[in-house]
């Protein structure tokens, strides 16, 4: 590679990876975290799990429960288990018998949960966890002020990062391997952030390239990928290319009929029915189709587990009149290469198909990745730390790099802060005061966060805030479990013993995540200052 | 350790390769994909843009950062992409 072209990407790595450090630092903090979403959730209502928990529901008695509230005829219900909580995602279409008209015409009104034991009806906010907070956080759902503006963010900031991390590979290449050898722990600071850099990067390389390009397609794949193409290749069919891409098969003549169906029918046999066949199956999703209706059928999804199947799910699909079996799909059968894309695109980015093992490598290589961020970051700094560099723009460089620590690392304080304040108030906030769980999360934690990141900012001192953060992460994340513990009775050797996996998940995370922040409070030592001006 | 700025382009040049690599790389990653979408017109060759295409774009912007002169490589991201619009008509 020729001095130009070496120096031209080495700076359009530089700069496109600072403009983005903070937030991309913040996208794989939260994201990380975020792969435990519905562990957290059950963590924080005290409600785990079971496995395999969707196929033990009693779909009969819970739909007679949803009659009791609106007239289902003629609508389309589907429960689907997303999210591995006691509270299973609900979804009605409007009436296909014009003459049902819904009273309540709320956007969310005919989306809902519903706990599958007490079958209470919860809608979105009351089952708001932080669990979904750190997921939503985690693609700034937050900043959709503008239609779409958070994830349209988040979404350019996985790009950018893409990029930077060609550019990185390209830069590096010549030296790729010496380099990934080399650590000079003893040598100037500029040495050893760039030996960090390299070498962490080096080993999270097809893990961050896999997030970029799954980012991007998550994020902003259908919004900035398909308007020109529904403009110029389809612009007579404005509804052509969300057709196309809907992979779900269709069943022929099953129209909605207008009369009623005279069988007495059961949901849970056909359940019953599926899973006789396939005992191992995890049933994932139930769809009914033309509720009441002489033309209703019933779907029934799942697959026995993504060690068997990673690329698409077995289904099944009944009529229910005659009870006759009219469509089946095997996992054995071939998978399109549309449907195992889509499906492995998302495998790929939640990391759910290799039980705890693989989340925790996962969960580790999304902190090595803040890291390899950050040592970015200094590198940044220190190289700019020298005579020739203005005195104005050194000050400049520095306070940008204080304020990016401050805001980046009181993210752990922050995190576990917030989990102990919902443990404690979460139930007692929303009784007292009326307000949404949401609410109190937002208040705490981003209020939290700002007050502790100007501190830091005034302190103007990375040494201070590196420490700080990592006493107070480790101090309050071991109150974590303690709290949860107090509160529920549920202390980590009681859930472990209960079986209540997902609550033991949480509590030993922050256990191994507060000592391993505290050995690194013991081991760091103050050799020369962080602070180079 | 930072980059030799002696090897950097003017701010006008500077612009120019940002554009081509952004916008020029944008169009043209469309272009080569609808081609494909437009022979096929199944769910495959849309989901392949949804995900490949952000890898194509990256690289494409890299590119138009190693050009010398920032309207050649307008002028050639242009032109590859009048050539694909060009199959695309031709395709029924």
């Amino acid at each position: 590679m020729s001095n130009r072209i070496y120096n031209i990407l080495f700076h359009t790595h530089t700069i496109s990876g600072i403009i983005i450090s903070a937030l991309l630092y913040i996208i794989f903090f939260t994201g990380s975290i975020a792969f435990l979403r519905d562990e957290i959730s059950a963590w924080e209502h005290n409600k785990p799990i079971e496995e395999n928990y969707f196929n033990t529901i009693d779909f009969d008695e819970s739909l007679e429960k949803l009659e009791e509230g609106q007239n289902l005829y003629g609508r389309d219900i589907t429960f689907s288990h997303r999210y591995f909580e006691r509270e299973v995602n609900v979804s009605m279409t409007p009436s296909k018998d014009s003459t049902i008209i819904d009273q309540n015409r709320e956007r969310l009104s005919n989306y809902f949960f519903m706990d599958m034991e007490s079958f209470e009806k919860k809608d979105y906010q009351s089952n708001y966890s932080l669990g979904e907070f750190f997921y939503r956080l985690h693609f700034f759902a937050q900043l959709n002020f503008f239609g779409r503006s958070g994830y349209l963010l988040s979404g350019l900031v996985a790009f950018f990062f893409l990029f930077a991390i060609i550019t990185g590979v390209l830069v590096h290449w010549k030296k790729i391997i010496s380099s990934f050898y080399t650590f000079r722990p003893g040598a100037k600071w500029k040495t050893i952030w760039t030996d960090a850099h390299v070498a962490l990067g080096m080993i999270g390389l097809p893990y961050q390239f896999i997030f970029a390009v799954t980012g991007c397609y998550l994020m902003i794949g259908y919004s900035v990928m398909l308007p020109p193409v529904e403009k110029y290749l389809f612009p007579d069919e404005p509804r052509e290319v969300a057709k196309i891409l809907n992979l779900e098969e269709k069943v022929d003549d099953l129209e909605f009929t207008y009369n009623p169906i005279k069988e007495d029918f059961s949901i849970n046999y056909f359940a019953e029915k599926t899973l006789k066949k396939w005992p191992d199956l995890k049933l994932s999703e139930l769809k009914i189709v033309n509720y009441g209706d002489e033309h209703m059928y019933v779907k029934l999804s799942g697959s026995p587990g993504y060690d068997e199947s990673l690329l698409d799910q077995a289904s099944q699909t009944y009529r229910i009149a005659d009870g006759r079996l009219i469509a089946e799909r095997s996992i054995n059968e071939p998978t399109s290469y549309s449907r195992g894309t889509f499906n492995l695109l998302r495998r790929l980015h939640y990391g759910d198909y290799g039980g705890y093992g693989l989340k925790l490598i996962y969960l580790v290589l999304g902190f090595v990745t803040c890291f390899v961020i950050l040592s970015g970051v200094y590198i940044w700094l220190v190289a700019r730390n020298k005579k020739s560099v203005s005195k104005r723009k050194r000050k400049f460089n520095n306070w940008l790099v204080t304020i990016y620590t401050s805001v980046c690392l009181s993210l752990l304080p922050i995190t576990a802060i917030i989990f102990i304040v919902m443990k404690v108030y979460g139930e007692s906030y929303v009784a007292a005061t009326g307000g949404l769980r949401k609410d109190l999360i937002y208040e705490v934690f981003f209020w939290g966060w700002l007050v502790l990141s100007v501190l830091f900012t005034i302190k103007h001192d990375n040494y201070f805030t590196n420490k700080f953060c990592l006493i107070l992460g480790s101090f309050f994340g071991i109150l974590v479990p303690i709290t949860n513990g107090i509160m529920t009775g549920n202390w980590i050797w009681v859930s472990l013993s209960k079986g209540y996996t997902q609550i033991f998940v949480v509590d030993i995370f922050w256990v191994l995540l507060s000592i391993t922040a505290f050995i690194a409070v013991l081991r760091i030592k103050k050799k020369r200052s962080l602070r180079p001006a | 350790m930072p980059a030799n700025k002696k090897y950097f382009s003017s701010p006008w040049q500077r612009i120019l390769k940002i554009t081509a690599g952004f916008i020029g790389g944008y169009i043209l990653t469309q272009s080569f994909f609808m081609f494909f979408i437009q022979i096929y017109k199944d769910a495959g060759s849309l989901i392949t843009l949804q995900f490949a295409g952000f890898i194509l774009w990256a690289a494409l912007l890299v590119i138009a950062f190693l050009a010398k002169n920032g309207f050649k490589i307008w002028g050639l991201y242009l032109l590859l992409t009048a050539f694909f619009a060009l199959l695309i008509y031709l395709i029924p």
